[in-house]
């Protein structure tokens, strides 16, 4: 067996591994900040809840990729080809690197946008609309870095 | 579909009306108090603010009261009941109830008094517990606690820290008191402390007290029984205690009959309260009161025909001032009100603006359904929100009502789109087909267009055909306020050349080969390419000498010319920005074929189905939870950066009528 599927499968589980790290955090600290704005207004429940979620999508993301990743080697189906080349694993790993790298970053810093978000929310209810806004603009790099890794997951598997 | 015209209304009326006019007003809900006069010597203003504190305190007692009864004597609700609105009122339950309020009122009262006897009666528990506690290492002791000797004998009665036998006591007592005749007992004993009994002659009293202090003596809990007879009346009491709270908790649920007396008590004193607040505005000579407000033209003469046929008063409608910015109330059709929240926290229509509403709706649902774009989730979001809608729609809130509506038309996009692509929760149909139909490779539901997951890069330019479209309807709303506004150069200046050098720009691009290719769109004659350099060049020249126009110096103008020509890349960012469009729908589709996948592991039998089935109802449930949420948020995103960014600011405020703001009850008529 040649290296190549060996890497092409790292690029996949550090993509799901890194994203759900970054997501995880992300999610923590901002679930943080959501439950201390809570306990004194109960009826924010809904609304923090959301701001907390937001940087959840980033798991998502990498789960994505790695999802693709897999059922374009052939992991998923059974069909995976244990002689592919060290070139081609290795072009896998790189299509995955956007992702594996902006990611986790990214879930992170829009969990601290979303600890301030909720604060706004916690001091004015009616600017929910608005602080939704400032952790989803941190998201757009995320879904680039997505839109970079899927794009080239493609172009490996047509190679 | 529009922002609604707002008048100003000036009643002036007679002092003794003045109760049945705010009334009146306030029951109607449809002006907004806004008062510009100022206080002189014959009008002045009314501080209220003391009745009306006092009017909030009472409904807060009223809730407070809601609060305990919530506890002691839980409603039943229904699944539904968290949909449902207010209660319209009628004017004679209205009139019963309003008579009833100081009863009510004191009731509210006595529950807060019985729920604080029954606090009390609460925290004596403990208490009475660990007094029965700390007896019972004395229950042997057959003497009251408090005997202190007779005439020539001193007695200890205590505990000693530690673990002693008659005999390490007697030893140590001795070596610490040098007091020979004394006679102890012990009544208890365990790891921690000692209970002893001892007789002593009187002399002695006081080395062997010494000698005890050293060793750590501590007095019991003193009672003038013996401890089995205060064990056995603490018993009595704490029985006692619960049969009391009981009785409390009984007496409290006894008052649930009167929790809707309650909730209009509540209600009727928030809108007194609100009443008093306005009171304490208004303009007041010795007999005549004067109000001022805004007023939405289409009320405006109902309301003063109706002030005028039952008061004395003199009502004027007049235009808004120019310099003044009347409240903001928005109406659109069917389709679009429900985005009227939307528009709302992002910032209501400024004074020259339009209500961008009815433009955003136009893409807003479609959005939606590309990024959550399954069939599946589409038609259970639609059938969900459609029931309720059906079966509640009368009874809601205008609010909820609106974002039932707005999730109606949301998933009828993303059942649209779901079948476009070919997704019904995920791959469903294939697995369902494959893994227990035993069909071939080649059953499943076809996409009606292409299956994004296949096709990434068509689905990438249909995106950003999307946002073209997108935000050049934006841009053109700006032409469109300027045009409104007679800035016809203006309008040359920021909206015909970014037109023009845009849609040369992508033409430009589509005569590239490559470019062509890689968006998979068929490449544009090269014959073009000049023209289009041309028409680039013309409007990028145009963008440097109108971009700054607001400075006089040309260098400067220039320059800033230069830096609006730069706004070229925030085009490109924005575009790029669309790609969510993809990878949010992917996101959908791909994750729900994870959870089919898992379900289906367990092949074609018994416990395979089950499981399948399981798996698939939570994988489904979660994902579409997830999705639906991103689908929003980014929605709202791509509305308000991309879309408001090129033509809206807002700014403007809120239209907030002096109306009865109730929690439970509705005191509106309709007009």
């Amino acid at each position: 067996m040649s290296l190549g599927l060996f890497f092409a499968l790292t690029g996949a589980a550090l993509a799901a591994a890194t994203s759900g790290l970054g997501s995880a955090r992300g999610v923590g600290i901002a679930g943080q900040a959501a439950a201390g704005s809570c306990t004194d207004n109960p009826d924010l429940f809904s609304k923090v809840l959301i701001l907390q979620l937001l940087p959840g999508t980033q798991g998502i993301y990498g789960l994505l990729i790695a999802f693709i990743c897999l059922s374009q080697i052939g992991l998923l189906g059974g069909s995976a080809d244990p002689n592919m080349s060290l070139s081609t694993g290795l072009l896998y790993l790189a299509a995955c690197v956007p992702v594996i790298i902006v990611e986790p970053i990214s879930a992170i810093n829009q969990g601290r946008t979303s600890v301030a978000s909720i604060a706004m929310v916690t001091k004015k209810q009616e600017t929910f609309g608005k602080s939704m806004i400032f952790p989803a603009m941190v998201e757009t790099y995320a879904i680039l870095a997505l839109l970079i890794s899927i794009l080239a997951i493609f172009g490996v598997a047509r190679l | 579909m529009s922002v609604v015209p707002m008048k100003r209304i000036s009643v002036a009326a007679m002092k003794r009306d003045r109760k049945a006019v705010l009334e009146y007003l306030q029951v109607l809900g449809a002006v907004q108090i806004s008062i510009r006069g100022k206080e002189d010597d014959i009008f002045t203003k009314t501080d209220m603010s003391k009745s009306q504190q006092v009017f909030l305190k009472n409904s807060e007692k009223a809730e407070d009261a809601l609060a305990v009864l919530k506890r002691f004597a839980p409603e039943k609700a229904g699944l539904l009941s968290g949909f449902e609105g207010r209660k319209q009122l009628s004017v004679e339950e209205f009139d019963t109830w309003a008579k009833k309020s100081m009863k009510t009122l004191r009731l509210c009262g006595e529950i807060l008094d019985t729920e604080k006897e029954y606090a009390d009666y609460v925290s004596r528990i403990p208490k009475l517990e660990d007094q029965k506690k700390a007896l019972e290492p004395w229950m042997k002791f057959d003497l009251p606690l408090d005997t202190d000797g007779t005439k020539t004998c001193a007695v200890f009665i205590g505990s000693l820290q530690g673990s002693y036998t008659v005999e390490t006591f007697y030893t140590q007592l001795k070596k610490l008191s040098n007091v020979e005749t004394f006679h102890g007992d012990i009544i208890s004993s365990d790891a921690t402390q000692t209970c002893i009994f001892l007789v002593c002659e009187k002399k002695d009293q006081a080395a062997v007290r010494e000698a005890l202090r050293r060793m750590n003596f501590a007095t019991p809990p003193v009672s003038d029984m013996n401890p089995a007879g205060r064990v056995k009346e603490i018993e009595q009491e704490i029985e006692l205690t619960h049969k009391q709270i009981d009785q409390a908790a009984e007496k409290i649920r006894s008052y649930a009959g009167s929790r809707e007396d309650i909730r209009f008590v509540s209600d009727y004193y928030t809108v007194r309260a609100e009443k008093y607040g306005v009171i304490s505005q208004l303009l007041q000579s010795r007999r005549v009161f004067f109000l001022e407000g805004f007023i939405p033209e289409a009320s405006a003469l109902a309301v003063k025909q109706g002030l005028e046929s039952r008061f004395d008063a003199a009502v004027e409608i007049k235009e808004v001032g120019k310099k003044e910015k009347p409240p903001v109330l928005l109406k659109n059709n069917g389709y679009s009100s429900p985005l009227e929240g939307v528009t709302e926290s992002y910032s209501l229509p400024g004074k020259k603006e339009i209500d961008p509403t009815f433009l955003s709706s136009l893409f807003y649902y479609i959005l939606f359904g590309i990024m959550l774009s399954d069939a599946g989730y589409g038609i259970l979001l639609f059938l969900g929100t459609g029931i309720l809608l059906l079966k509640l729609g009368k009874k809601m809130e205008p609010g909820m009502r609106k974002t039932m509506r707005m999730f109606f038309f949301c998933g009828i996009a993303t059942t649209f789109w779901g079948f476009m692509f070919g997704s019904f929760f995920g791959d469903a149909v294939d697995v369902i087909g494959k893994t227990f139909l035993g069909k071939g490779e080649d059953f499943g539901l076809k996409p009606l267009w292409f299956a994004p997951l296949d096709e990434p890069m068509r689905m990438l330019t249909f995106c950003f055909i999307i946002a073209l479209i997108h935000m050049f309807v934006g841009l053109g709303a700006k032409a469109y306020m300027q045009i409104r506004a007679k800035k016809y150069l203006d309008m040359v200046y920021d909206v015909v050349l970014w037109y023009v050098l845009l849609i040369s720009c992508v033409v430009f691009l589509l005569t590239v080969p490559t470019m062509a290719e890689m968006l998979s769109v068929n490449t544009l004659s090269s014959s073009l390419q000049k023209p289009m350099m041309i028409l680039m060049v013309i409007s990028a020249v145009g963008i440097i000498l109108t971009g700054g126009r607001e400075s006089k110096n040309w260098v400067k103008r220039i320059l800033k010319g230069l830096y609006a020509l730069y706004g070229i890349s925030g085009w490109l960012s924005d575009i790029l920005s669309y790609s969510r469009l993809l990878a949010l729908g992917l996101a959908t589709g791909v994750i729900a074929q994870v959870f089919n996948s898992m379900g289906s592991m367990g092949g074609n039998s018994i416990p395979g189905v089950i499981m399948f089935i399981v798996v698939f109802l939570v994988g489904n449930v979660l994902n579409m939870a997830i999705n639906a949420l991103g689908a929003y948020v980014h929605t709202n995103r791509l509305t308000y950066v991309e879309f408001f960014g090129k033509f809206y600011d807002g700014g403007g405020k809120k239209f907030r009528p002096f109306a009865a703001n109730t929690k439970y009850f509705k005191f509106k008529e309709e007009m």
